[in-house]
């Protein structure tokens, strides 16, 4: 819904055509100039065809049957049936490069976008809604590529198509062809007022639409309130107002779109009108033939599809432009972290790693870190501990570089850390998220992404020592069964398991997890935590701790309060502290023991979904 | 409360039909008549532009120009009469072509509008089964896409093929009547080409299922990637999932192209069949001009006509096949419309006044419809005015089914409720849902702003500080009035997030304002911290005042102050008493729950007095 409504507000914006984004428009097109001079060929000669088969209809008449020539008859017919072949040869042609063109450029765009958005930092993600990029990739790329593919086609074919006609009108008689060329530009306008109307009729029947579903939505979800409330009629009654906006719009533009046409085939039969009268004397006085004025009559009435072509893709150009500007806006966006110039190998994590006076803030500039400082030695376990949005998540995020300070600096190995290559970081770190995130495809495939060449006998151990096998085995297919969409056919227990194994198959130096504040069930518990501790072993770990077992496991946990370190030491210290940790410690603590003497389930306690963690906001 | 019946103009229920055909005539009703005016304009303008050639330019070559047989005698005054002629049908056709469209529209927006509407108000209507067994998303699958397939039935498909059957048949009249011998070859291909442009529209369409089927793939490709950006940075896969979008978006691009590739056959290959068709009868009728057989007029004429007799035949293929589709959809939303509905205003007493609050369950079982097992079995106990009973027991033990009885949500299946001594049975719906309040265990707000929501379903004007009074009640005025726009603030997707507590006090503001006599709730205090606990706890006690409250209870906390505690287990009653009396009923459940609870306190000092 939410990605819906986010499409709709940008189809609001319309862009004029400006000089540098139509010359960048164009630039999509120079790979396959060949392609494009073919179609743009093609069409020209379909179109020329066209008019020319009119002008032989006229031949026929005046050559064929006023004189009673059979053999010119004969020989306008084979002229007639050979173009014809030709054409089809044009047209297929014409049909196969733009559109398959108009394919290539959507993929291209598509490509380009997709590689950059693998740079772009998480701060881009974060301003971002993944929606609204999504609508960047998939629909935008189509509105472009269909401007300049079958709106080029379009475009092409109709300007075209006037022109010859009126080339050939005038070749048949001038004088005519001129009462033609005076209506023209009048029936182009027409047809682009319409548009123009019918276009914004659209936009509301658009944007009401999505109210409409978003209102069948909310009924249908909160429908025991509803019934509860005995609201079904008041809801009624409010959805008919959203049914009324929608078929007035809906009714105005059917009945403009079913004017246009008409309005605009009147302006030419008053111009036939005319041609035909004064057609007539010419005649009589021999500058006109019976086949000329049925060519005028041909030529006139099939000017409306051009005119209508026409008007199309003036209408709705405004939008694709409006696309390319924000393809090439999110094209332009250059990466906030990345490598610097004389960027050097990190050689191992495993090394001091220390925050001094880091400041940090996302781009709301609300402080989130302050002045903080920490040293870790390698090998340590580090518990994070803290109310949310403390700063546990920034932290982390710093850590991995996904962000980087705004004042002092992190540093590993005695280095700052942003001397070194983002890729040989990210290389050495194995991270496991609080919602753990999976990809459509088997398990197998989703071990594998922590080590891509690694064969199948490690990726069951990496399995075995994260405790993921014993589930996997028991799953239909086992290794192959596919997890689904995001995983969503697997528990969140078992989620976290299988992206445990994959950070165990990664061989990472510096581990992080941010542990899931929802209960598994007991035994998926002890297999995570099991799993964690073969992880941890030998490595710099980070962990956002809600388990009282990795909490006292720690070698040193750190609470975090409002950006700063509240307190930090020992599970034995900060509980004979009596400050914020032994709160935090009591609660969970009475917590586990509820779960684990089976009292929660006694009483029919729902688990509390886990607190979706934003992005950027800690 | 006055309740306004909102007026639905037609009753879906009487276009439920086997033949999928007569069952979209039945939902035509007070637009059977547009619609068929509308294929008659179509009829008119389609003559008109007949017309046109076969008398008009007909008349001009032959009678006029040939012949030099004039108007008055007057050659200009002939020319302004063929002229006005030209006008006068084109305005003829114009119009008919505008009011047929017009009237088509007409049709397919209202029918559309109320059929909305009628299932916007039945679905909610449907019994509390029907929702829990049907997924959202399903249901917002028909009611978007398949009542648009209906709407393009009527404003698109319906009157298209009447439009390309009207001009192939008004046209074949018409060159018949210039020739018969003509007529007939003509068409030769026709029914050839119409079974072809058939099979290919067919073809086509399923190509296209598969190509878009593809663009889903890659929609969800490119999603995971956004969505799991973290993971991919961590992993350093980016490489990786590049090559993963280029082998699915060059897949769509081969899709593309080989569904380009069908409609660059099919088009020029079936140009060159229709063209030759064309020609052919081109020179058929050319030298029977020349043969005098018919005139140069006639010829004119049927140069004109021939055109919309062979290249709209094309297209019939694809409205047919687009057509089927509509058929479908109609047959997918019966299947919503067929659904019986839950009676809301049965019931054989009508109280003026508000219920006492004395319950009283006799054996009361009850099973769903779908069920094999009893979930409540034989509860039998009684509940005075204004008492508070908390229900206690395990999930799935049928706290929640015994509580959704009370406002008839589901029914019972044996035993009585007694409601001051009356059968619930007997009350309507709608007058017990009017007189018990329902506090959701996950609180539910609609995206419209806070009064609203805390207004929704009060049914009656509501003055602001009436709102204020409520909300202050429910701890949640002052948290409202640090929003942006206070009680304006608009709730959700593109307003604020509220928490969890939060939400849970504005559904208890509303609840207050509904001042039931009977309330339930689904206690879920447990999913927030200390602070906002007792803030609802406090919040919850203003409510439970003088009300007969019903708890479902997820802590012993909140049984504790109950006047009747029911344990259940597997749908009976296990224990039932104040908590005096349970706690001293030995080897109980209760016992045992508040045992462990003990235990807990006691094992919590001891952790804390080992580091000590």
């Amino acid at each position: 819904m939410a990605q819906e409504l986010i499409e709709l507000e940008e189809e609001e914006f319309t862009s004029q055509l400006t000089a540098p984004v139509f010359r960048r428009i164009l630039t999509l097109l120079k790979p396959h100039w060949k392609w494009v001079v073919g179609f743009l060929v093609t069409i020209m000669l379909t179109s020329v065809l066209d008019a020319y088969f009119t002008y032989l209809n006229k031949e026929i008449v005046d050559v064929g049957i006023t004189l009673k020539d059979r053999s010119a008859l004969i020989r306008i017919v084979w002229t007639y049936g050979i173009f014809q072949l030709l054409q089809a040869g044009f047209v297929f042609i014409f049909i196969y490069l733009a559109g398959v063109l108009g394919e290539r450029v959507q993929y291209d765009l598509r490509k380009l976008l997709f590689n950059h958005l693998q740079d772009l930092s998480l701060s881009y993600y974060a301003q971002n809604a993944v929606g609204r990029l999504i609508a960047r990739v998939t629909s935008d790329t189509g509105r472009v590529s269909e401007l300049l593919t079958w709106g080029v086609v379009d475009t092409t074919w109709a300007i075209m198509n006037i022109t010859t006609s009126v080339i050939f009108m005038a070749i048949i008689n001038w004088k005519l062809a001129l009462i033609v060329f005076t209506i023209i530009p009048v029936m182009v306008m027409i047809a682009i007022q319409f548009r123009k109307r019918i276009l914004v009729e659209y936009r509301v029947t658009r944007r009401t639409n999505s109210k409409i579903t978003g209102a069948f939505n909310e009924n249908f979800q909160g429908v025991r309130v509803v019934k509860g409330l005995l609201r079904e009629d008041e809801n009624t009654k409010e959805f008919q107002q959203l049914t009324s906006t929608m078929y007035r719009s809906a009714y105005r533009a059917a009945w403009l779109s079913a004017l246009f046409l008409p309005t605009v085939q009147i302006i030419a039969a008053v111009a036939l009108g005319l041609i035909v009268g004064y057609g007539g004397t010419q005649i009589t006085l021999g500058h006109m033939t019976i086949g000329g004025i049925m060519a005028f009559v041909s030529y006139l009435t099939f000017m409306m599809w051009p005119i209508q072509d026409l008007a199309r893709v003036y209408a709705e150009m405004q939008h694709s432009i409006a696309s390319a500007e924000r393809i090439f806006k999110l094209a332009d966006t250059p990466p906030e972290v990345h490598d610097r110039s004389d960027a050097i190998e990190a050689e191992t994590l495993m090394g001091e790693i220390e925050f001094d006076h880091v400041d940090f803030y996302y781009e709301d500039r609300k402080p989130v870190l302050t002045d903080f400082s920490l040293k870790v030695k390698p090998g340590e376990m580090i518990a994070l501990v803290g109310p949310t949005g403390g700063g546990k998540s920034t932290l982390v995020n710093l850590l991995c570089r996904f962000y980087e300070p705004r004042e002092g600096v992190i540093r590993i190995n005695g280095r700052d850390y942003m001397d070194y290559a983002l890729a040989s970081i990210h290389s050495r770190i194995g991270i496991v998220l609080q919602t753990p995130h999976l990809f459509s495809g088997s398990v197998r495939d989703n071990i594998r992404y922590g080590r891509l060449n690694a064969s199948d006998e490690e990726i069951i151990e990496a399995a075995k020592i994260a405790g993921a096998h014993d589930f996997i085995v028991t799953l239909e297919k086992g290794y192959d069964q596919g997890v689904g969409e995001g995983g969503n056919l697997l528990s969140v227990g078992q989620k976290q398991l299988i992206s445990l194994a994959r950070a165990v198959l990664a061989r990472p130096e510096l581990f992080i997890m941010d542990e899931a504040t929802s209960s598994v069930d007991t035994l998926t518990e002890a297999l995570i935590q099991r799993g964690m501790e073969a992880l941890m072993k030998g490595r710099t770990s980070f962990v956002i701790a809600h388990r009282l077992s990795t909490i006292r496991r720690a070698n040193r946990i750190i609470v975090i309060e409002n950006g700063k370190i509240a307190e930090q030491g020992t599970h034995a210290e900060l509980l004979r502290q009596r400050g914020h940790y032994y709160r935090l410690y009591t609660q969970q603590f009475r917590h586990e023991l509820e779960t684990q003497y089976g009292l929660a389930d006694a009483v029919g306690a729902k688990e509390e979904a886990p607190e979706e963690e934003a992005m950027a906001a800690d | 409360m006055t309740t306004i019946e909102p007026t639905l103009t037609f009753d879906f229920r009487k276009a439920i039909d086997e033949n999928r055909l007569k069952g979209i005539w039945k939902m035509m009703v007070d637009y059977r008549v547009p619609y068929l005016a509308a294929t008659a304009s179509l009829a008119v303008s389609a003559l008109a532009k007949t017309l046109t050639y076969y008398l008009l330019l007909r008349y001009f070559a032959d009678d006029v120009l040939t012949q030099g047989k004039y108007i008055g005698n007057s050659l200009t005054q002939t020319f302004i009469w063929i002229g006005l002629g030209f006008v006068g049908l084109a305005l003829v056709e114009g119009s008919f072509s505008y009011l047929s469209g017009r009237l088509a529209a007409y049709t397919a927006e209202g029918i559309t509008r109320r059929l909305r509407d009628f299932l916007f108000d039945h679905i909610q209507r449907l019994s509390f089964s029907y929702h829990a067994t049907t997924p959202t998303g399903d249901l917002i699958e028909r009611v978007t896409s398949d009542v648009d397939a209906l709407r393009r039935f009527f404003s698109e498909q319906g009157i298209g093929m009447g439009r390309i059957i009207l001009l192939f048949v008004i046209n074949f009249i018409a060159i018949l009547n210039l020739n018969v011998r003509l007529g007939l070859v003509s068409v030769i291909v026709i029914p050839f080409m119409l079974l072809v442009s058939l099979w290919f529209f067919k073809k086509v369409t399923k190509r296209y299922e598969e190509y878009q089927a593809q663009e889903a793939i890659l929609s969800t490709t490119l999603q995971e990637n956004l969505t799991g950006v973290r993971v991919v940075k961590a992993f350093a896969r980016q490489e990786y999932e590049k090559s993963k979008f280029e082998k699915d978006n060059w897949g769509k691009f081969l899709k593309g192209k080989l569904l380009l590739f069908m409609h660059s056959m099919f088009w020029p290959l079936s140009d060159i069949v229709l063209g030759l068709q064309m020609l052919f009868g081109f020179v058929y009728a050319a030298t029977m001009a020349i043969n005098g057989v018919i005139s140069v007029g006639d010829y004119i004429a049927y140069v004109g006509l021939v055109v919309w007799l062979i290249w709209p035949i094309r297209n019939l293929g694809r409205i047919i096949v687009s057509a089927s589709t509509g058929m479908v959809s109609y047959g997918r939303l019966m299947e919503i419309v067929r659904q019986a509905r839950e009676p809301l205003f049965d019931g054989k007493v009508q109280p003026e006044g508000p219920v006492q609050g004395e319950l009283v369950f006799e054996d009361v079982s009850f099973m769903y419809s779908d069920g094999k097992e009893d979930v409540l079995k034989n509860v039998s106990f009684t509940v005075k005015p204004g008492q508070a009973i908390a229900l206690l027991g395990s999930t799935g033990s049928g706290k929640s089914s015994l509580v959704n009885l009370l406002p008839r949500f589901h029914e019972y299946t044996s035993g009585r409720i007694l409601l001051d001594g009356v059968d619930l049975k007997d009350y309507s719906r709608s007058y017990l849902r009017k007189q018990i309040g329902i506090v959701e265990q996950e609180p539910f707000l609609f995206s419209r702003s806070i009064r609203e929501n805390i207004t929704y379903g009060v049914g009656r004007e509501v003055s602001q500080e009436e709102v204020e009074r409520a909300a202050k009640a429910a701890a949640i005025h002052d948290v409202i009035l640090t929003f942006p726009d206070g009680y304006n603030t608009l709730v959700g997707e593109k307003g604020v997030t509220l928490s969890g507590g939060q939400k849970q006090r504005v559904t208890i503001a509303r609840t207050l304002l509904k001042n039931p006599r009977i309330l339930i709730l689904d206690d879920s205090t447990s999913s927030v911290d200390t602070e906002t606990e007792a803030e609802i706890r406090d919040a919850l006690n203003e409510l439970m005042e003088n009300r007969t409250t019903f708890i479902i209870a997820h802590r012993i906390q909140s049984v504790m102050i109950a006047d009747l505690i029911l344990v259940l287990d597997k749908g009976e009653v296990i224990q039932m008493g104040t908590h005096e009396e349970l706690v001293s009923q030995m080897d109980g459940m209760y016992l045992r729950i508040y045992d462990i609870q003990t235990r807990i306190d006691e094992e919590l000092e001891m952790e804390i007095s080992r580091v000590n």
